[in-house]
């Protein structure tokens, strides 16, 4: 079938990232003088003046975290996520400290809670090029 | 810096099918010039306020009113960003104005957002779908629309201080209620009550369709001037007594309490401190109502309420007709007409010329106007704030 929904937008900055995906590798940006996570890419905000973020790097992250906050779309605005609805959209606050916004996938929207913990699992599309990174909610008691 | 004052305004609202965003631009300024008892060769500078930036690519470089118009500008060139378009145009305009490089500029600012959603309903969509770039982070999730990237900020306020959906609610109710002072409404005529509120579907929860805007067709402009020229003109002018801004930029990542307020902060201080005024001199304000929850936000970011205080102020009242604290006196964008900060700004102006009959607040001297908007890169949403105080005096 073909793939209807709006494609990831991937460019330079973000591209290492997405080819983490790929290898199922949930990719952080780190400084490599005092090791604060990032994400999206940004300049580490500790260390004044590094030219073009030279003391950062992709690194493998955890992939795990804990839900901040979350919606339930009831409507599909795009006609592609008429078969979705009702899905949730949440925003994960990473174990590293970044916030990161996916799907929460295999549990009944009626059933996510804000404080559930959470990991990264990987929706892989080789045909269409790219793997959607979602979370699933861990068996774990909320905080 | 000379003081500066709005001495005309033009408005288009209702349906405008088959129009151009550019031609309500131009109608809506010849319409300012009109009231300002000037003539378009006398309008040396123009800006277009548009709802650039955001999710939406909604600017158009092909042609300008001041063309259309055939304005003798020296300088023409667009500024917004998403719905933060008063407070960076006025500040630009000012500058300009103060430097002496005008004698007069319009600001001018139109959508056809509602015709176009009208199109795109057609194909099977919800919303403007079309109108949206390419790009922004949370697309291949349904993270598609403003109600999907707002809607989670409402819920971490309830998270953290137990505000409800009912709560959100009478933000709407008394909103509507303004809404049935205004003829120029889109829901004049059509009051709601809390229950029509709770039964209106789930959009995106934590909000009910009543929770969300409106989308318009129209345009609003203004005149501006400095002092010395300001009371030469038909209506008395509306003097700009402060703008600030803020930023939740740099801090979306790290400052988790940027989820249940706005930047609200440096903006205020910022225009109050030129005012030389406190909250308790607002009489009016006209805030950025995107959705209910912005509201709430703002009500406690300006310090009416405590945050996390918001649900239980809004629930008592104080909002609506006859409340303490006027807000959205026009019906707002939930429920009049959405030309993002725009609706609020020529809401100041009706309500400082006393133009507002049966929606009037008594006594009305200053009045508060805010923005909002910027990218939308999930997990981060609007992050610019913009505060306007206007005055009669």
């Amino acid at each position: 079938m073909a793939y209807t929904k709006p494609r990831p937008n991937i460019d330079g900055d973000i591209q290492p990232f997405w080819e983490g995906l790929k290898n199922h590798q949930f990719l952080l940006y780190r400084c490599q003088q005092c090791g604060a996570w990032y994400w999206p890419a940004a300049f580490c905000r500790f260390h004044d003046n590094q030219p073009f973020a030279a003391n950062m790097k992709w690194e493998p992250a955890s992939g795990r975290g804990r839900i901040f906050t979350f919606n339930v779309h009831h409507w599909a605005f795009d006609p592609a996520f008429k078969e979705d609805v009702p899905y949730v959209y949440a925003l994960i606050e990473l174990d590293e400290g970044p916030m990161f916004g996916t799907n929460i996938v295999g549990t009944p929207p009626d059933q996510v809670r804000i404080g559930q913990r959470v990991e990264i699992v990987f929706e892989d599309y080789p045909e269409e090029g790219f793997t959607l990174p979602k979370a699933r909610i861990l068996e774990e008691a909320p905080s | 810096m000379r003081r500066c004052a709005i001495v005309g305004m033009g408005m288009i609202t209702g349906p405008q099918p088959g129009r151009t965003a550019r031609w309500l631009e131009a109608e809506a300024t010849r319409r300012a010039i009109e009231d300002a008892g000037l003539k378009p060769s006398q309008i040396h500078g123009a800006i277009q306020l548009r709802r650039t930036g955001g999710g939406g690519e909604r600017a158009f470089l092909t042609d300008a009113f001041p063309r259309v118009l055939g304005l003798p500008v020296n300088f023409y060139f667009t500024v917004g960003r998403g719905g933060c378009l008063a407070g960076l145009g006025v500040a630009a305009a000012m500058s300009f104005l103060d430097l002496g490089i005008a004698d007069y500029v319009v600001l001018t600012g139109a959508v056809d957002d509602y015709s176009r959603s009208r199109e795109t309903k057609a194909k099977g969509a919800l919303g403007m779908v079309h109108l949206e770039k390419e790009g922004y982070w949370g697309k291949p999730f349904g993270d598609l629309r403003a109600p999907s990237h707002h809607s989670f900020f409402a819920a971490r306020h309830m998270h953290e201080f137990g505000t409800t959906s009912e709560q959100l609610g009478m933000i709407s109710v008394q909103e509507r209620a303004w809404a049935q002072l205004n003829p120029e409404a889109r829901f004049y005529g059509r009051p709601i009550t809390l229950k029509d509120h709770q039964e209106s579907p789930y959009v995106v929860w934590p909000y009910h369709l009543l929770d969300i805007c409106l989308v318009s067709d129209g345009a609003v402009s203004v005149v501006m001037t400095t002092e010395e020229r300001a009371k030469d003109h038909p209506h008395p002018p509306v003097w700009v007594l402060g703008v600030g801004f803020g930023e939740a930029m740099a801090e979306l990542w790290w400052e988790k309490q940027n989820y249940t307020r706005l930047a609200v902060q440096t903006a205020k201080e910022q225009a109050f401190a030129q005012a030389g005024i406190e909250l308790q001199d607002i009489d009016a304000a006209q805030l950025y109502d995107c959705f209910t929850g912005e509201v709430l936000f703002q009500l406690e970011d300006y310090g009416w309420c405590k945050k996390g205080e918001g649900g239980p102020f809004v629930a008592e009242g104080h909002i609506g007709p006859g409340g303490d604290i006027p807000v959205n006196t026009s019906g707002g964008l939930l429920s009049a007409y959405h030309f993002g900060d725009l609706t609020g700004l020529s809401e100041a102006v009706i309500q400082l010329r006393e133009q507002a009959g049966p929606r009037q607040v008594p006594d009305c001297e200053v009045v508060l106007v805010t923005g909002h908007g910027g990218e939308v890169l999930s997990p981060g949403m609007c992050s610019i704030h913009s505060t306007l105080l206007l005055g009669r005096n």
